[in-house]
């Protein structure tokens, strides 16, 4: 075989190192890429042009730069069998001429066979060669695949180069080597084809997160945190979103049986009704007083119509609804005003003629309404009447309910789709941006 | 998860929306007044409300 | 096997190197730092190492496919340029023969289906399809390959040792087909892809370290 790795089949051949001094057993300490051989006796250091610490010099001169994150030689559990890590590879890809490298760990298992992992800035892929030929869809645009009933869309198409290689691969694997590598995306699976002139090969990934992979293979210290949106990270938010969705439209079903019912509940019943007259030229004390009424019913809102007849003028009325027996009073004050005219736009008009307002909370009883109204001095005599209504239905509270009851909703959508969009931006196919000025 | 959170959340709103409704909540600046005297039937101008005083003018265009 | 393991110089004990081409390791006995001599330093970081033989099947390993059962009786090792595989000739209950291709753990069983239309070698291209059996098929690998080494019983007498072409072909729905160029008429054979927990293999080969 022309083109074996580093080591040829067979046994291994060893030397064993020891102190020449003393024959003491020897520490090997490393600072950055020397390796220095120390025995802890006579503290006497090998001679650096031992050629068994060269072998251990170059080999770390060969192997520093990129060490894996899962040291080879390392047991794991995946899908309940253990896994050995015996090869890893760093591959990379230029984009628009910015390289992105990602790495490859070979897992082996001599009764499953192989298994891939793959990481990229801290996620992670379960990935195993496919044995049925998935379904490429060419007239899709973006292209897609489909493979057991899932559709996968096109995410990306590189050329992938071997950079760095340690240990074993199940075929030849030299760096400088690349090939055609496409990514299609269901999250949280993949799809991915690697061909060269000869060869398709297909292989699925599931995204993993760091942590599950340090507790599998028991590494120390904690996994690196991931940085950005991987092409087949699972929204945490989306299989959410659609329940909340659907829990709003049960919700809406319910506030508008709600309506219905509490539409119907209300007495909605007029309790008094007074007209009157006011001169705001009068300079004696305009306060009167009502005739009582009452107000049955459970604890509920009182509605006070205020209508006039005002042409271009403003009225204040100081109303008080005073409770004849518990001398409790509810007080308020209304204005009503209404101007209108004609100009080089049109006719406008401002304010309105009529008022209303809801008093809250009025328990039962006898009332009578005390009432002080002020004008403009100048402007004379109006008309005005005033209606008592007991029990009314408020619809302002189902705007403010249903708004209530939309905004999570949305405000989970909103993220869904950020997080997809954070995804896609990365990819051949980004979204367009909205509305921000900068691109890169 | 989420979704039990916002079905709790769903829940609190429309019992309060039943409260306003039943109760006749309002959004209006409205004031309660303790002990108004029986005296203020024969003479109103004897009550003295938080409002009065109010000289406001709104003109038109 | 993936773990190289020697002997100490200092004490004979066995010990292990971790990883393939793993320089350094420590003996657990006698503690002392031993260090391989046989790694091409050259090589390391630049280019991968095959795995040794690593299939774990053996000659008389039995199995099940079909609902018959079946004994391997012989194997050719074929390398080519990137690696090799393993083709293992079965016996199956019936007394027609069949075989199981292992191809880095990736195994698919086919028999010989004689009678075809077969294409030119020179013709196939990756991505070309073909219908045998009603079954579309489509060219996934173009290999160059010659014999490595045989075992036990074989189908034919004779072989050589220049490279000969095999295409390989598969299908959506998992079935799996080659077409071998050694002779004068290509021979095709169909199969399928299998899962090794489908054939239920017995008296498969042992691993030291692995249960």
């Amino acid at each position: 075989m022309s083109s074996a790795g580093p080591t040829p089949p067979g046994k291994p051949q060893v030397k064993a190192l020891h102190c020449p001094g003393c024959g003491a057993s020897l520490t090997v300490r490393s600072f950055g890429n020397a390796v220095t051989i120390v025995c802890e006796n006579c503290r006497s250091i090998l001679d650096a042009k031992d050629p068994n610490l060269q072998i251990l010099q170059r080999f770390k001169a060969a192997t520093g730069e990129y060490r894996p994150l899962i040291p080879l030689g390392t047991r794991g559990k995946i899908r309940s069998t253990d896994y050995e890590v015996i090869g890893f590879e760093r591959r990379t890809i230029y984009v628009d001429g910015v390289p992105y490298s990602w790495h490859e760990y070979v897992l082996f298992n001599p009764y499953k066979g192989f298994r891939y992992l793959t990481e990229y800035n801290g996620h992670w892929n379960d990935v195993s060669i496919l044995k049925a030929l998935p379904d490429v869809q060419t007239d899709a645009s973006p292209p897609t695949v489909k493979y057991l009933g899932e559709t996968y869309k096109h995410f990306q198409t590189a050329k992938a180069e071997t950079s760095f290689v340690l240990g074993e691969f199940p075929w030849q694997v030299r760096v400088g080597e690349s090939v055609e590598v496409s990514d299609y995306v269901s999250p949280p699976r993949v799809l991915s084809s690697e061909a060269t002139g000869d060869e398709v090969t297909w292989s699925m990934g599931e995204y993993m997160s760091g942590k599950d992979i340090w507790t599998t293979f028991r590494l120390s210290g904690t996994a690196p945190e991931p940085v950005g949106v991987y092409e087949n990270q699972p929204s945490p938010m989306s299989a959410d979103t659609r329940k909340i969705w659907v829990a709003f439209a049960a919700f809406l079903l319910v506030l508008v049986v709600m309506m219905i019912g509490f539409d119907m509940l209300a007495r909605n019943e007029q309790a008094f009704s007074g007209s009157y007259k006011f001169d705001s030229r009068d300079h004696a004390d305009a306060s009167f007083v009502t005739d009582d009424f009452e107000l049955k019913g459970h604890t509920s809102n009182v509605e006070v119509d205020t209508s006039t007849d005002l042409n271009n003028r403003w009225i204040y009325l100081n109303y008080a609804l005073i409770n004849e027996e518990t001398g409790q009073a509810f007080d308020f004050g209304r204005e009503v005003s209404y101007y209108h005219g004609y100009d080089s736009d049109g006719s406008w008009s401002e304010g309105g003629q009529n008022d209303s307002v809801a008093v809250p909370s009025v328990p039962p009883g006898r009332y009578y309404l005390r009432l002080e109204p002020e004008g403009d001095p100048q402007y004379g005599v109006t008309y005005y009447s005033v209606t008592v209504k007991r029990d009314v239905p408020q619809y302002s509270f189902y705007g403010l309910a249903l708004l209530a009851l939309l905004a999570p909703a949305i405000l989970l959508t909103w993220r869904t789709l950020n997080f997809e969009h954070l995804r896609w931006a990365e990819s051949d196919h980004p979204p367009i941006k909205l509305g921000s000025s900068d691109d890169d | 998860m989420i979704r039990n959170l916002y079905l709790i959340y769903g829940g609190v709103v429309l019992l309060g929306l039943s409260a306003a409704q039943y109760r006749g909540w309002s959004l209006a600046t409205i004031n309660e007044v303790k002990n108004v005297p029986r005296s203020v039937r024969d003479n109103p101008g004897s009550y003295r409300s938080i409002y009065s005083s109010f000289h406001h003018y709104t003109g038109g265009k | 096997m993936t773990q190289p393991v020697g002997t100490c110089p200092n004490c004979g004990a066995k010990i292990v190197f971790r990883w393939s081409s793993s320089v350094q390791t420590v003996c657990e006995y006698c503690k002392s730092i031993l260090i391989r001599t046989d790694v091409d330093l050259q090589k390391v970081g630049q280019v991968a190492d095959l795995p040794p033989d690593s299939s774990p099947i053996q000659i008389g390993t039995e199995g099940t496919y079909n609902h018959q059962g079946f004994v391997t009786i012989g194997r050719i090792i074929y390398e080519y340029e990137l690696g090799s595989w393993d083709e293992w000739h079965l016996m199956l209950n019936d007394g027609t023969s069949g075989w199981l291709s292992d191809a880095q753990d990736e195994y698919a069983v086919s028999f010989a289906a004689p009678g075809r239309k077969l294409p030119e070698v020179v013709q196939c291209k990756v991505g070309q399809s073909f219908v045998w059996d009603n079954q579309r098929y489509e060219i996934t690998t173009l290999t160059t390959a010659h014999y490595r080494g045989v075992q036990g019983e074989l189908p034919f007498q004779y072989w050589d040792k220049q490279d000969v072409t095999f295409v390989d072909l598969r299908s959506q729905t998992g079935k799996f087909a080659t077409i071998d160029y050694s002779d004068e008429q290509p021979a095709l054979y169909l199969g399928e892809m299998v899962e090794f927990e489908s054939l239920a293999l017995k008296n498969l080969r042992a691993f030291e370290g692995w249960s």
